[in-house]
C-alpha cells in the first residue's frame, strides 16, 4: 500500500511528466487569452519564450553538456528564418518542404563548424564562431534579393496541410513543439551520446583515451544544436511574422548564453526559466516600472547583471531554486 | 599610387587601435588565462565619460583623454576586484561568459548614463593633412599611428625591463609557482586588468574622431582585436601586435581592391581557414596538453 502510494507520489518525479505539464502551463495562456485577462501581446511574448527556450535547449547541449562554445548562433537562426521565408513566401513551397531545406542548408554549416572546432579550443572557437556570425549578417544585409537587405523580410503563419494556422494556433503548436524539443533533449543527453560529451567536456585528452572519437561527437554536438537553432529561427519568422538582418547579431547570440547560463548549465528545463526571466521578464515586468522603465538600456543591465550573479554565487543556474528549495523546505519540517 | 599609400596609412592607423586593443586582451589573457569580451565595452564606456566631462569642462581633447584613460584604469580595477577576484577557480568559459556578462551591463548602463544620443569627438590636431607621394594625410591619423608604435614600444620595454614586467611574465608562465616565489599575482592580475582596461580607452578615443561615441562604437574593435589575437597566437605577447597591422592591412587592401561590401567577411574567411591549417597562430608555440 505504502510504495502504490509512494509511485504515485513519483509521478510527479517522472521528467517526461513535467516536461509535458512545462508545455500545459504555456498553453493556459490560451483561455486567459480568449477571456480578455492578457492581450495578444503578452501571447506573442510568450510565443518568443518558447521559441528562444527551443534554441537554448539546443545550446545547453552543446555549451552545457559538451562544453562548446558558440557565438555564431543567431546567424544560424536568421539563415533558417530567411530560407523559410524565402521558400513559403517568394516560392510558394508547402511548409513542410521548406522546412526539410531550411533545416539541411544550415546543416552543412554546421558540419563544417563543427569541423573547425577540431582544431581550435575553448576562446579560440568563441572567437572563430563570432566571425562566422558577422559573416552570415553582411551575407544577409548584403544579398537582398533573398532577404529583402535593410527593408526586412516577411513572412505568413504557418500553413500545415492547407490548414492555416493563426496566432493562437501557432502558440499552441509552438507548446507542443516545446514538449517535443525538452523530451528530445533529455532522451539525447541520457544515452551514450550525453555520456560522451559529458566526458569530452570534463577531458578531451581523457575522452579520447577512452575510445570516444571527437570528429564523430563535436560534429554532432554543433549539428544538434544547428537542428534547435534552425527550428527556432523557423519559428521565430512565422511568429514575429518579420525579420531584419540586424536582429541576427552579436546581441541575440548573447541572448541564448544569457538564457543557458542563467536558467543552468546541464538542467535540461534551464533554458526554458533562463528565457522566462531573459525575454519575458524585461517585456512584461521591467517595461512597467516608472523612468527608468522606458530606456532600452535596463534589459541589459538586468541580463548582464544576472548571468555575473548567477555565475560567482549559484553556478547551477536559477532551475535549481525548486530543488534547493524544496530540501530546504523538507529540512525545516524533518528537524533534520 | 597614391591611392595605394593611402590605403596602407589608413591600415596603419586603424591597425593601431586594433593593436592597443588586443595587447590589452592579450594581457588579460596571460596573467588571468580569459579572453576579455569586455575590452571594447570598458573603452566605449570610459570614451563616454571622457567625452562627457570634456563637454562638462571645456577641457581640449588630449586632457579628455588622459581622464578617460584613468576612468579606465578605475573600471579596471573595479572589475578584478569585485568581479574577477572572486571567480577565480572557475572554468575559462565561465569566465568567458562572465565578461559577455559585462559587455551586457556596461551596453545597457551607457544610454541610461549619459542618453541614447550619439555624441562627437574631437581630433587632438584638426583638419590639417601632409602630401605624401601625392596622397593626403591627416596629421591626426599620423598622431595615431605614432602614439600606436610608442604604447606597444613602451609596454614591451616595461615587460622586459621592468620589475613589474617581469612579474607579469612570471606569473604568464606559472601562476603558482609565482605565488610561491613571492609574486604578488593578485597585484599583477589586477594591474593588467586596469592597463588593459585604459588601453581600451585609449583606443576608443582615438578611434572616436572618426566615427561618433555611441553604444556600438567598440564592437567591431572588440571583433577585430580577438580575431587579432587569434590570428598571432595567444601564447606570445607580440603576435596579437602583429595579428592587428596584418588584420588592418589585409582588410583594407581586400576592400579597396576587391570589393568594399565584401572586404571584411572575405578577410574574416582568409583569417578562418588559415587558422584552421595553423590553429596556433603565426607565432604561436604548440601547447603541450596534459590529462
Amino acid at each position: 500500500m505504502e510504495k502504490k502510494l509512494k509511485s504515485r507520489f513519483n509521478l510527479l518525479e517522472n521528467v517526461y511528466i513535467n516536461y509535458i505539464l512545462i508545455g500545459i502551463l504555456f498553453l493556459i495562456a490560451i483561455p486567459l487569452n480568449q477571456a480578455g485577462i492578457i492581450g495578444g501581446s503578452v501571447l506573442i511574448t510568450l510565443g518568443s519564450v518558447i521559441l528562444y527556450s527551443v534554441v537554448g535547449i539546443g545550446m545547453n547541449i552543446l555549451l552545457g553538456y559538451a562544453g562548446l562554445i558558440t557565438l555564431g548562433g543567431a546567424g544560424f537562426m536568421g539563415l533558417a528564418a530567411y530560407l523559410s521565408a524565402y521558400f513559403t513566401r517568394d516560392l510558394n513551397m508547402p511548409f513542410l518542404f521548406s522546412l526539410i531545406f531550411s533545416v539541411g542548408i544550415p546543416i552543412i554549416i554546421g558540419i563544417g563548424i563543427g569541423l573547425i572546432s577540431l582544431r581550435l579550443g575553448g576562446y579560440y572557437l568563441a572567437i572563430a564562431t563570432l566571425g562566422i556570425g558577422e559573416v552570415l549578417k553582411q551575407v544577409f544585409i548584403e544579398y537582398d534579393v533573398f532577404t529583402g537587405g535593410f527593408s526586412g523580410k516577411s513572412a505568413g503563419y504557418i500553413n500545415l496541410f492547407g490548414l492555416q494556422f493563426d496566432r493562437i494556433g501557432t502558440y499552441a503548436l509552438y507548446a507542443v513543439i516545446l514538449i517535443f524539443a525538452l523530451i528530445i533533449g533529455h532522451n539525447i543527453v541520457n544515452s551514450a551520446t550525453g555520456r560522451a560529451f559529458m566526458t569530452m567536456r570534463s577531458s578531451e585528452a581523457a575522452a579520447q583515451a577512452m575510445g570516444i572519437r571527437m570528429l564523430k561527437y563535436k560534429v554532432l554536438a554543433f549539428v544538434i544544436a544547428t537542428i534547435y537553432s534552425t527550428i527556432g529561427g523557423i519559428m521565430y519568422m512565422h511568429l514575429i511574422k518579420f525579420s531584419f538582418p540586424t536582429t541576427w547579431g552579436l546581441g541575440m547570440s548573447l541572448n541564448f548564453l544569457s538564457i543557458v547560463v542563467i536558467g543552468g548549465m546541464k538542467a535540461i528545463a534551464g533554458p526554458v526559466v533562463g528565457a522566462l526571466f531573459v525575454i519575458a521578464f524585461p517585456d512584461l515586468v521591467l517595461k512597467n516600472i516608472p523612468i527608468i522603465g522606458t530606456s532600452p538600456g535596463v534589459a541589459y543591465i538586468f541580463n548582464g547583471v544576472l548571468i555575473v550573479v548567477v555565475l560567482l554565487f549559484y553556478n547551477r543556474g536559477l532551475i535549481k531554486i525548486f530543488t534547493d528549495a524544496k530540501v530546504l523546505i523538507k529540512k525545516l519540517i524533518g528537524g533534520k | 599610387m597614391s591611392n595605394f599609400i593611402q590605403v596602407i596609412f589608413s591600415s596603419l592607423e586603424i591597425g593601431s587601435i586594433y593593436a592597443l586593443a588586443s595587447i590589452g586582451i592579450i594581457l588579460i589573457y596571460q596573467t588571468s588565462k580569459m579572453t576579455n569580451f569586455a575590452q571594447g565595452a570598458i573603452g566605449m564606456y570610459s570614451a563616454y565619460m571622457a567625452t562627457v566631462f570634456m563637454r562638462g569642462t571645456g577641457i581640449s581633447a588630449t586632457l579628455a583623454t588622459i581622464v578617460g584613460m584613468a576612468f579606465g584604469l578605475v573600471l579596471g580595477f573595479a572589475i578584478d576586484l569585485l568581479i574577477m577576484r572572486r571567480a577565480k577557480n572557475a572554468s575559462p568559459v565561465t569566465l568567458q561568459i562572465i565578461t559577455l556578462g559585462i559587455v551586457l551591463f556596461l551596453t545597457g548602463l551607457a544610454p541610461l548614463t549619459f542618453g541614447a544620443v550619439p555624441l562627437a569627438f574631437p581630433r587632438f590636431i584638426e583638419n590639417k593633412s601632409i602630401e605624401i607621394l601625392g596622397a593626403s594625410i591627416l596629421y591626426n591619423g599620423i598622431l595615431n599611428i605614432f602614439i600606436g608604435f610608442i604604447v606597444v614600444a613602451l609596454l614591451f620595454f616595461a615587460l622586459q625591463r621592468t620589475k613589474w614586467g617581469l612579474a607579469v611574465r612570471v606569473t604568464a608562465a606559472n601562476p603558482t609557482a609565482a605565488k610561491v616565489m613571492g609574486v604578488p599575482t593578485k597585484k599583477v592580475t589586477m594591474g593588467t586588468w586596469a592597463i588593459a582596461a585604459s588601453l581600451g580607452a585609449l583606443s576608443a578615443l582615438m578611434l572616436a574622431p572618426n566615427t561618433v561615441v555611441d553604444v556600438g562604437m567598440m564592437e567591431g574593435v572588440q571583433l577585430s582585436a580577438l580575431i587579432a589575437c587569434v590570428l598571432g597566437g595567444f601564447q606570445t605577447f607580440f603576435g596579437p601586435v602583429l595579428g592587428a597591422y596584418i588584420l588592418a592591412i589585409v582588410r583594407n587592401l581586400f576592400g579597396f581592391y576587391i570589393s568594399s561590401t565584401w572586404g571584411t567577411a572575405l578577410t574574416y574567411s582568409v583569417i578562418l581557414i588559415f587558422i584552421i591549417f595553423k590553429p596556433n597562430g603565426l607565432i604561436g608555440k604548440k601547447k603541450i596538453k596534459k590529462v
